[in-house]
C-alpha cells in the first residue's frame, strides 16, 4: 500500500512538475557526474541556475550520469534520442559524433555571435571538423611541473633545464629517502599518456611530433624510441612513487598525499594539479613548465589540450534554445571565471581570451602567472601536444594501454612505435584524424 | 506407467500448449538478448566504427583477430580463469558444505557469513580488495613492516599475479553461492547410508566419496556447465580493478571486446569476437550434451 | 555414549575448518564495516583498524548526499515489477518444461536456447536494444528496465523452478485431472501452491541481481527522479578520489536490505534451493 501511494505520488508530482515548466522550453544537458569533489553542486549553482536567472523563456536542466558517460551518451545518441546539450570527454568523441551526423553545426552560432573573438584560436579549431564548428572546448589543460619549494630550499636544489639535471636532481632526492615524483594510475590507467606526451613532447620535441601526426615523419623516428626508452628508464628507476607496481597501486589521493607529506618532492600533472598543490599546507609550492629533457635543455612549451566539449544534438528538438545556452557560456567570461575560480582552476578553465583583470586579487598568483605564461608562451608558438586531444581512438588507447606492454618489458619501445605508426597510418587512410594545431 | 499415459492424454495437444505456456519468457527474451544479439553478431563482417558507413569486409575481422597477439593472451587467460573457478570455489564449497552438514549449531551463521560477498555489489567487492591489497594502507603494508616483503606489493599490480588476485577477488565473492546449492543437495542425502557407513567405520573422506558425492552429482554437474558459461562474459571484476593491465596480464576475452567496441569504436572487429564466444558456448554445450547421451543426468 | 563423544569430536573439527573459512570473510568485511564509521581524517593514521573514534553520522551523510530514501524506493519498484512480471513468466515457462512436455524436442532447445543467453555479454546487445527500446518508447521508463530485468534473469529463474516442479508427485496432478481441471488450473490450482519455496529462493536470486544492477539502468533511464539505489555507490567517487568513508557506509546501506532478507527467508531459501538441487 506504501510502495503504492509513492507510486502515485511520483507519477502525480512528475505530471505537475512537468505542467508547471511547460511554459518554458527545456534544455537538457548530460555531464558526468563528479559528486563526490562537489562539482555538480558547482555546475548547478554556476551555470544551471546562472542560466535560469538570467533570462525566463528557456530553464535548463543538467543531469548528472554516474559511470561510463561516454558510453551512455553514445547509445542514446545513435538511436537518436539523448540530451539537447551533449558533453564528452574530447575531440576523440565529438569527431565521431558529428561524422555519424548526430551533431548540430554551431557554425552559424559562432559566427552571428563572434565566438571566434572569444575563443582562443588553437582551442576553437580542435571542434572543427570538415569546415564546421561542432563543439566548444569546454576546459584547458596543459601538463604542468609543481615542486615542493619549501623542500627545494632546504636542500639547496634548483628545478632542472636540461636532462643532466633533472636526472641528478632525482637521484638527490631519492638520496634523501623521497620519490622524485608523486604520481599513479590506479583509478585512472590514462595517466600513462601523460608521462608519454610529456617525455615525447620534452625529449623529441613538439617539432617532431607534429610531422609525426600530420604524416611526414615516422613514429619510429630515433627521437621517438630515445624518448620513450628515457621514461622507462625514469620508470625502472622509481622516479614515480618509488617503482613501476607502486605507481599502478597509487591513486590520486595517495599521491596528493605524497606530495603534501613530503614523499615526494615533485609532482608532473595536468594544470588541474593546482587543486593538489593549492591544498599544501606548512610548505610553500611552486610551478613549472616541464623541462626540455635534452643535453641542452631549451625553451619550454606547453601542451595543448581541450578536456571536455559541449556540443548540439542533432535530433534535439529545442537546438536554438541549446545553442542559447552555449552561446550564453561563452559571453559570460566574468561567470565562468568564478565558477573556476571556485573549482581551483582545476575545472571549467575555459579557454576563452582573458585578461589579467579578470582574475581578481584573491586569485593565487601563481595560478594566475600560469595563465598569463601559457598566453604568452602559446601565443609565441611554444606549444606541444596532448595525446588525449590529438590521437585518434585507437592510437590513443594504444598509447596508454600499450606503454604497460613495454614497461614490463614484453615488447621493444621500437616494436610498439612501429605499432603506434600502423595505427597511425590507419587512421589517416579512414580519415579519422583529428584537427591538429598547425606549427 | 498407466496414470501417466492417461495424463499425456489429457494433454493430447500438449506440445502445442507447452509451446503456449513458454512463450511469454521466450518472447521477452528473444526481444531483450537475441534480436539485438544477432543483428549485433551481423556485424562481424562489416567495418563499423559505432557512427558512421557500414562496409562488408567479409572474413577480415576474423582473420585479423587470430593474429592479435593480446585477443590470444585473452583467450589464453579466459580459458585459465574457467579452470581456476571450476577447482578452487567447488573444492572449497563442497568442503564446507559437507562439514555445514556435519554441525548443527551456528549453521546458520555460517551459511549467512559464506553467501555474504554474493549480497554485495562486485563494485563492492573490487573496492574491499583493492583497499586490502594496497601497498601503503592495505594488507601488503602490513606483511612489509613485519618483513615479509614478497607480499610487500599488491597483487593486482604485477603482471604474474594480476589475473590471479582479479580471480581471487571474484571467486571470494562467489564460493558462498556453490556453498548454498551444494549444501541443500546435500540435504537430500539419505540418512540411512550414511549410517551404514558409521556401521561399516567408514572414514569423513570415504563417506563423501561414497555416499555424499555420488548423490549430489547432477548439481555438481549444473555447477560446472553455469561455471564455464558465466566464465565466458567474465567483465567486471577485471575491468574494475585492472581494466586488464599491467601489460594485458588480466585481459580478458569480455574486456577485450569491451575495448574494441567503445574506446577504439571498432564496434565490427568487437562483434567478431561476439560471434567466436558464441561459437565457443554451443561447443560447451555440445560437450555436456554427450555427457548426458553417457547417462550422466544434469 | 562413546560415540556421541566421538560425534562431537568430529563436529568440533568441522567448526575448526568452518570458522577459518568464516574468517576469510569477516576480517574483510570487517575492516569495510570499520571504515563506514571512521572519520575521514583517519584513513591514513589508521587504515585497517577499529576506529579510535566513531563517526556514526557517515551514515547521515551518504543516506542525505545519496538521496537514499529516494532510490531506495525506486530500485524496490524495480525489484517489485521485475519479480511481478519474471515469476510469472518463469514459472509458466518452468511448468511447461517440467510438467506438460518434460522430454519433449521443445525443452531441450529452450534449455540450449537460454543457457546460450547466459553467455552473452550485455556490451554486446546494449545499443540495438536501445534502439528496439526508444522506437518501442520504452526508454526512461521503469517497465522498459522491468521487462529487461525479467528477460535478463529469466533462463536462471526457469531453470530454478523448473528443477523443483519437475519432482512434484505426478499424482497429484491425475487426481486434478480426474476432477475436470483444464491445463491452466493444473498450473494455478496444483503446481503453484506446491512449488511456493522456490518461489522464495528464486525471488531472492532475482532480487539480488536487480538491486546491484547499474549498466543497464544507467543507460536506459535518464532522469534524475527515478535513479537506483545502485548510483549511490557512483555518488561518492569519481575519476579522481574516493571517498571511502562514504562509499563505504552507503555500500552497508546498499547491502542491508537484501541482508536483512536472506536472514528472514533464510530457512525457505534453503529449501527451496534443496528441491530444486537434485535434478537440476
Amino acid at each position: 500500500m506504501i510502495i503504492k501511494n509513492i507510486f502515485y505520488s511520483i507519477i502525480a508530482s512528475s505530471i505537475l512538475f512537468s505542467a508547471a515548466v511547460n511554459a518554458k522550453t527545456n534544455v537538457i544537458w548530460w555531464e558526468y557526474s563528479e559528486e563526490g569533489s562537489g562539482l555538480n553542486d558547482a555546475l548547478v549553482k554556476y551555470i544551471q541556475d546562472g542560466f535560469n536567472q538570467s533570462q525566463d523563456s528557456v530553464n535548463l536542466e543538467i543531469i548528472f550520469k554516474e559511470g561510463e558517460y561516454n558510453e551512455a551518451t553514445r547509445t542514446a545518441l545513435l538511436a537518436g534520442v539523448g540530451p539537447d546539450i551533449v558533453s564528452s570527454s574530447g575531440a576523440t568523441y565529438v569527431a565521431k559524433y558529428a561524422s555519424g551526423g548526430f551533431l548540430m553545426s554551431l557554425e552559424e552560432v559562432a559566427e552571428k555571435n563572434g565566438w571566434k573573438d572569444k575563443i582562443l584560436p588553437w582551442a576553437y579549431n580542435t571542434g572543427v571538423f570538415g569546415g564546421e564548428l561542432y563543439s566548444l572546448p569546454k576546459n584547458y589543460e596543459s601538463m604542468l611541473y609543481f615542486y615542493n619549494k619549501t623542500l627545494f630550499e632546504e636542500n639547496g636544489w634548483s628545478l632542472p633545464t636540461n636532462l643532466g639535471e633533472y636526472e641528478e636532481l632525482a637521484e638527490k632526492v631519492q638520496a634523501k629517502g623521497m620519490y622524485p615524483f608523486a604520481y599513479g594510475s590506479s583509478g585512472w590507467p590514462m595517466t600513462h599518456e601523460h608521462l608519454a606526451g610529456n617525455y615525447l613532447n620534452t625529449v623529441a620535441g613538439p617539432d617532431s611530433v607534429y610531422k609525426a601526426m600530420i604524416g611526414e615523419k615516422e613514429w619510429t623516428a630515433p627521437e621517438f624510441v630515445e624518448a620513450l626508452e628515457l621514461l622507462k628508464k625514469h620508470m625502472m628507476a622509481g622516479y614515480w612513487s618509488g617503482s613501476l607496481e607502486n605507481y599502478y597501486a597509487v591513486g590520486w589521493d595517495d599521491f596528493s598525499a605524497q606530495f603534501h607529506n613530503r614523499e615526494a618532492a615533485m609532482l608532473q600533472i595536468g594544470s588541474w594539479g593546482f587543486e593538489i598543490a593549492t591544498a599544501l599546507e606548512g610548505d610553500e609550492w611552486g610551478w613549472a613548465p616541464l623541462p626540455i629533457l635534452t643535453n641542452d635543455g631549451g625553451e619550454p612549451n606547453y601542451q595543448l589540450s581541450v578536456g571536455g566539449t559541449l556540443s548540439v544534438n542533432a535530433a534535439s528538438k529545442n537546438k536554438n534554445a541549446a545553442a542559447e545556452v552555449l552561446n550564453w557560456i561563452v559571453s559570460n567570461r566574468e561567470t565562468i571565471v568564478e565558477f573556476t575560480k571556485s573549482r581551483n582552476f582545476g575545472a571549467w578553465l575555459m579557454p576563452l581570451y582573458y585578461e589579467a583583470s579578470d582574475f581578481g586579487d584573491d586569485v593565487d598568483p601563481r595560478l594566475r602567472d600560469y595563465l598569463v605564461d601559457f598566453s604568452e608562451r602559446t601565443g609565441n608558438g611554444h606549444y606541444g601536444y596532448t595525446t588525449w586531444t590529438y590521437y585518434p581512438p585507437e592510437a590513443g588507447t594504444h598509447i596508454w594501454k600499450d606503454m604497460e606492454v613495454v614497461w614490463a618489458g614484453d615488447i621493444t619501445v621500437k616494436d610498439f612505435l612501429a605499432e603506434q605508426q600502423k595505427l597511425w597510418e590507419k587512421a589517416r587512410k579512414n580519415d579519422e584524424l583529428l584537427p591538429i594545431a598547425a606549427r | 506407467m498407466a496414470p501417466f499415459h492417461f495424463l499425456m492424454r489429457h494433454l493430447s495437444n500438449r506440445e502445442l500448449s507447452s509451446w503456449f505456456f513458454l512463450a511469454p519468457v521466450i518472447l521477452i527474451h528473444m526481444l531483450v538478448v537475441a534480436i539485438p544479439s544477432i543483428s549485433s553478431l551481423a556485424l562481424c563482417f562489416t567495418d563499423w566504427n559505432g557512427f558512421g558507413k557500414i562496409n562488408f569486409v567479409g572474413f577480415d575481422n576474423f582473420i585479423e583477430l587470430f593474429d592479435d597477439r593480446v585477443f590470444k593472451k585473452a583467450i589464453i587467460h579466459n580459458l585459465i580463469w574457467t579452470a581456476l573457478f571450476l577447482t578452487i570455489p567447488i573444492v572449497f564449497a563442497l568442503m564446507a558444505a559437507f562439514l555445514l552438514t556435519g554441525i548443527r549449531r551456528f549453521q546458520m551463521f555460517y551459511r549467512f557469513v559464506f553467501f555474504f560477498p554474493y549480497i554485495l555489489a562486485s563494485i563492492v567487492n573490487c573496492l574491499i580488495w583493492k583497499y586490502l591489497f594496497h601497498p601503503i594502507h592495505g594488507l601488503t603494508s602490513f606483511f612489509n613492516s613485519i618483513g615479509w616483503e614478497s607480499l610487500a606489493t599488491s597483487p593486482l599490480t604485477t603482471k604474474e599475479t594480476s589475473l590471479y588476485a582479479v580471480a581471487f577477488v571474484d571467486g571470494w565473492h562467489f564460493w558462498g553461492f556453490l556453498v548454498v546449492i551444494y549444501i541443500t543437495a546435500m540435504y537430500q542425502v539419505d540418512e540411512d547410508l550414511y549410517e551404514a557407513a558409521d556401521i561399516e567405520g567408514a572414514s569423513k573422506w570415504q563417506k563423501f566419496k561414497y555416499v555424499t558425492f555420488p548423490s549430489i552429482r547432477p548439481m555438481f554437474l549444473f555447477s560446472f556447465l553455469i561455471i564455464i558459461i558465466w566464465s565466458v562474459p567474465a567483465f567486471d571484476y577485471v575491468y574494475i580493478l585492472t581494466s586488464g593491465g599491467p601489460a594485458y596480464s588480466s585481459e580478458v576475452v569480455a574486456n577485450f571486446m569491451y575495448f574494441e567496441a567503445f574506446r577504439n569504436m571498432n564496434v565490427g572487429y568487437a562483434s567478431a569476437v561476439g560471434a567466436l564466444m558464441f561459437i565457443y558456448v554451443f561447443f560447451v554445450l555440445g560437450f555436456f550434451w554427450s555427457l548426458r547421451k553417457l547417462g550422466w543426468e544434469i | 555414549m562413546a560415540v556421541y563423544s566421538k560425534k562431537t569430536k568430529a563436529a568440533i573439527g568441522n567448526h575448526v575448518i568452518l570458522m577459518l573459512l568464516a574468517l576469510i570473510i569477516i576480517l574483510p568485511v570487517l575492516v569495510l564495516l570499520f571504515n563506514s564509521i571512521k572519520p575521514d581524517e583517519e584513513f591514513g593514521v589508521n587504515p585497517l583498524g577499529f576506529p579510535q573514534t566513531v563517526r556514526l553520522m557517515n551514515y547521515y551523510d551518504a543516506f542525505v548526499a545519496g538521496n537514499y530514501a529516494k532510490i531506495m524506493v525506486n530500485s524496490i519498484l524495480l525489484v517489485a515489477g521485475t519479480l511481478a512480471v519474471c515469476l510469472t513468466f518463469s514459472s509458466l515457462a518452468a511448468f511447461s518444461l517440467a510438467v506438460l512436455n518434460p522430454n519433449g524436442k521443445s525443452t531441450i532447445m529452450i534449455g540450449i536456447y537460454l543457457l546460450v543467453g547466459l553467455s552473452i555479454p550485455a556490451q554486446l546487445f546494449i545499443l540495438p536494444l536501445f534502439i528496439i527500446w526508444k522506437n518501442l518508447h520504452l526508454n526512461n521508463t521503469y517497465v522498459g528496465l522491468i521487462i529487461i530485468y525479467s528477460a535478463l534473469n529469466a533462463p536462471f529463474a526457469v531453470f530454478l523452478i523448473r528443477s523443483y516442479m519437475i519432482q512434484l508427485p505426478k499424482e497429484l496432478f491425475e487426481a486434478a485431472i480426474v476432477e475436470g481441471a483444464s491445463t491452466i488450473q493444473l498450473f494455478t490450482r496444483v503446481a503453484l501452491p506446491l512449488s511456493w519455496p522456490v518461489f522464495l529462493t528464486t525471488g531472492l536470486v532475482v532480487s539480488l541481481a536487480v538491486w546491484n544492477e547499474f549498466l543497464f539502468a544507467v543507460t536506459f533511464i535518464h532522469n534524475e527522479e527515478f535513479k537506483p539505489i545502485s548510483s549511490i555507490l557512483y555518488s561518492f567517487q569519481n575519476r579522481r578520489d574516493e571517498n571511502y568513508a562514504l562509499i563505504s557506509a552507503a555500500s552497508v546501506m546498499m547491502a542491508a536490505p537484501l541482508a536483512v532478507l536472506f536472514i528472514l527467508f533464510q530457512r525457505n531459501f534453503i529449501a527451496g534451493l534443496t528441491s530444486g538441487g537434485t535434478k537440476g
